[in-house]
């Protein structure tokens, strides 16, 4: 079977073009070792069955991030047959810098010259023979969203070969190249680069390429090529011009006149006032639409489940045993189901909307200043707020954050937001019995231990974030097919990752209630609920609430031994409430957050996250124990 | 003059990257080369980053980047 990847810069329509060929049936994964994810799926070429895989965009061979890194290394190895690069027409100059470097590669390569009707609105006419006449390529015009040109560009494949032609820099430049490059084929230190790119990049400054250089025989031609070359800038400047240059002998430009539409809606949706107040009112809309058109159809999915089990208590009544593991497992499928048709499929069809018109990119620029101060990038704030709705899709969406250590700190960060299970708690609890500017003081103080949480992890954890440096995508309408395609991965995902756990969960926890191991573990966590100032009987419903969050609440009167929740002020204290609540929002993720966290970051990370979660309520609790006891009585 | 104290809707010439910026490859990838012309659009607030306008594109850089890019006044 041929494997075909799908190469290009970001915002080129890659993913768009992707879902073309492999349509829904398509896996995301992980690279090897990495926490860099992929998609893969599968197209037919004629009648041949093809492996398609889609890697993360990428602004050159030499990588910014980690999610670059895997893409150039998936690249250099040998099991893909060909390479698509896809351009975006409409900025074309920055998009051949690309291919040109992908020819270095020696595969066999077609280019996808994708937007073409984007291109023609902006006025640029390309004559695409004359293109593929001077890059020595097949170049295939696509419009992605619309499917056009897919059947050429498949034909295009399947007779692809590799670039026909090699020097692109003049004489005075090759020869510096030419000789560097020779010293590293004779001491065999390209590892898995191609020897004349390895030479390009490291005279260019490459850090991974020049490394392997420094204590060999071609430090000198080195040091010889980036001084007579001005420490590579001789060659980004030619290849620049090179790139203008084909530009200029294959397009012609038809000025446009009049003020775009992409300037007017810049000029509020960036706006240092009125930006923050749209990006505001964007997601309280959101968070609007997703949470009241989610319960009706919640009560909908709930009142099936109920009878379900109401018609397993009446069939199953002689096996207690089988009858409680049946009825765990329905809860826990229940519960999925009640989670991810009603809130997540619009959620995440909205924010994959956000993501697909170019919204996301420019809340970015509004953010990135608060949130550089955690460690993190603007497009970090999506976690986050995400994460109100319910923390696994919060976790899941910090694949779109690109090193490794905003990852960590974003998941970690996005799991102290209380979702809509802690939310229950705290209105529930605190709201209720204490009142409800108290409950707003809990969001408030959440909101400031989050930020200090991602002060300290800026400093703890080791690695740089580098600091912004992309483009600002056109706005751009996408069309309903692959915004649907989007969502189903996303949803997809949610119910292979947590449906187990749900039903995992609620199946234990019908066990525990049926071999009567609630007064066992009280007793084991006794001593620590008494640090705590909390009655030991309540050490069971914190651990049911790793299962299931919303549990602390729903079991605590039954564990206290009364029979409403109405009753509770009678046997806890507000303070106790309080310290209770604190705990109940910060303390271990649930099971199904959890195992969100370990797809995306790994176990290692995962384990110090759940201690550290776990640490971090403890001594909040505590806090709040000792400062209450001294305010309020 | 560096690329932080430049104003709002003007053009300036790109005249060097600083030596030691480690985004200095992705910005020559993003077209911010020696002796091409880019354009001030926007400055987000709080010290946020620049937008840039560069060959007809949006860019987006962080300050401190930007604190490391010399540019020149087009006369």
């Amino acid at each position: 079977m041929k494997t075909i990847a799908l190469v290009g810069q970001p915002n080129c329509g890659k993913s768009t073009l992707f879902n073309q060929l492999a349509g829904y049936k398509s896996l995301s994964a992980n690279f090897p070792g990495a926490t860099v994810e992929y998609t893969k799926g599968q197209t037919y070429i004629g009648e041949e069955i093809a492996e398609v895989i889609d890697l993360p965009g990428t602004y050159s061979l030499s990588w910014y991030d980690d999610a670059e890194k895997e893409t150039v290394r998936a690249l250099f190895s040998e099991h893909i047959d060909v390479i698509v690069n896809i351009l975006d027409a409409s900025t074309l100059v920055r998009s051949i810098e690309l291919t040109i470097e992908l020819m270095s590669l020696e595969k066999p390569l077609v280019v996808a010259l994708n937007m073409m009707d984007e291109a023609l609105r902006k006025g640029i006419y390309i004559n695409v023979k004359k293109l593929e006449d001077i890059l020595g390529v097949r170049v295939v015009p696509i419009i992605a969203k619309k499917g056009k040109g897919i059947k050429d560009l498949l034909e295009a494949i399947k007779t692809a070969k590799k670039p026909l032609k090699r020097c692109v820099y003049s004489k005075e430049v090759e020869k510096y190249i030419n000789k560097l490059k020779e010293c590293i084929e004779n001491n065999n230190l390209s590892g898995e680069w191609p020897p004349k790119l390895m030479a390009i990049k490291a005279i260019e400054g490459f850090e991974p390429c020049m490394e392997p250089l420094e204590n060999s025989t071609c430090r000198a031609p080195l040091k010889e090529a980036r001084y007579a070359l001005r420490d590579g800038l001789v060659i980004v400047q030619e290849r620049h011009a090179l790139c203008m240059d084909i530009f200029e002998k294959v397009a012609v430009v038809k000025k446009k006149e009049k003020k775009s539409l992409e300037t007017i809606l810049d000029s509020i949706l960036l706006h240092p006032f009125f930006g923050y107040i749209s990006m505001f009112l964007i997601f309280f809309s959101i968070f609007y639409v997703v949470f009241h058109g989610g319960v009706p159809i919640e009560n909908l999915i709930i009142g099936a489940f109920d009878k379900i089990d109401a018609f397993l208590n009446s069939t199953l009544t002689s096996h207690k045993l089988i009858l409680a593991i049946t009825r765990g497992v329905v809860d826990g499928v229940g519960a999925a189901f009640g989670i991810a048709f009603p809130y997540l499929l619009p959620f995440l069809f909205l924010i994959s909307l956000l993501e697909d018109v170019g919204y996301l990119p420019r809340i970015g620029f509004l953010l990135d200043s608060t949130m550089h101060k955690m460690g993190l990038h603007g497009t970090s704030i999506i976690p986050f707020v995400s994460g109100y709705g319910c923390s696994v899709p919060a976790i899941m969406t910090t694949r779109i954050l690109k090193s490794r250590k905003e990852k960590i700190i974003s998941a970690f960060l996005a799991s102290l937001v209380p979702c809509s299970a802690r939310t229950t708690v705290i209105m529930g609890l605190v709201g209720y019995f204490i009142g409800y500017g108290y409950a707003i003081l809990l969001y408030g103080i959440n909101i400031v231990v989050i930020m200090v949480s991602g002060m300290v992890l800026k400093k703890l954890l080791p690695g740089i974030s580098p600091e912004m440096a992309l483009d600002i995508p056109p706005y751009r309408l996408p069309t309903i097919k692959t915004l649907l395609l989007k969502t189903w991965h996303k949803v997809k995902d949610f119910i292979f990752l947590a449906v187990p756990m749900l039903i995992a969960g609620s199946v234990v926890l019908t066990l525990i209630t049926y071999y009567h191991l609630d007064s066992t573990i009280n007793g084991v966590f006794k001593p620590f609920m008494a640090l705590l100032g909390l009655p030991s009987s309540i050490a069971v419903v914190l651990i049911f609430g790793i299962l299931k969050k919303e549990l602390t609440l729903l079991m605590l009167y039954q564990a206290l031994g009364l029979t409403s929740l109405s009753q509770i002020p009678k046997v806890l204290t507000p303070e106790q409430m309080f310290v209770f609540t604190i705990f109940v929002i910060f303390y271990i993720p649930c099971i199904a957050t959890i195992a969100a966290i370990k797809k995306e970051i790994g176990l290692k990370a995962t384990s110090y996250i759940t201690v550290g979660t776990f640490t971090l309520a403890t001594l909040l609790a505590l806090l709040f124990k000792v400062l209450l006891h001294s305010v309020w009585f | 003059m560096k690329l932080v104290e430049g104003s709002l809707d003007k053009s300036y010439i790109v005249e060097s990257i600083d030596g030691g910026c480690m985004a200095k490859d992705r910005l020559w990838k993003l077209g911010i080369i020696p002796g091409v012309v880019i354009k001030i659009k926007r400055r987000a607030p709080l010290k946020g980053p620049l937008m840039l306008e560069v060959n007809g594109s949006d860019v987006v850089i962080g300050r401190g980047i930007a604190s490391r890019i010399n540019i020149k006044e087009i006369e």
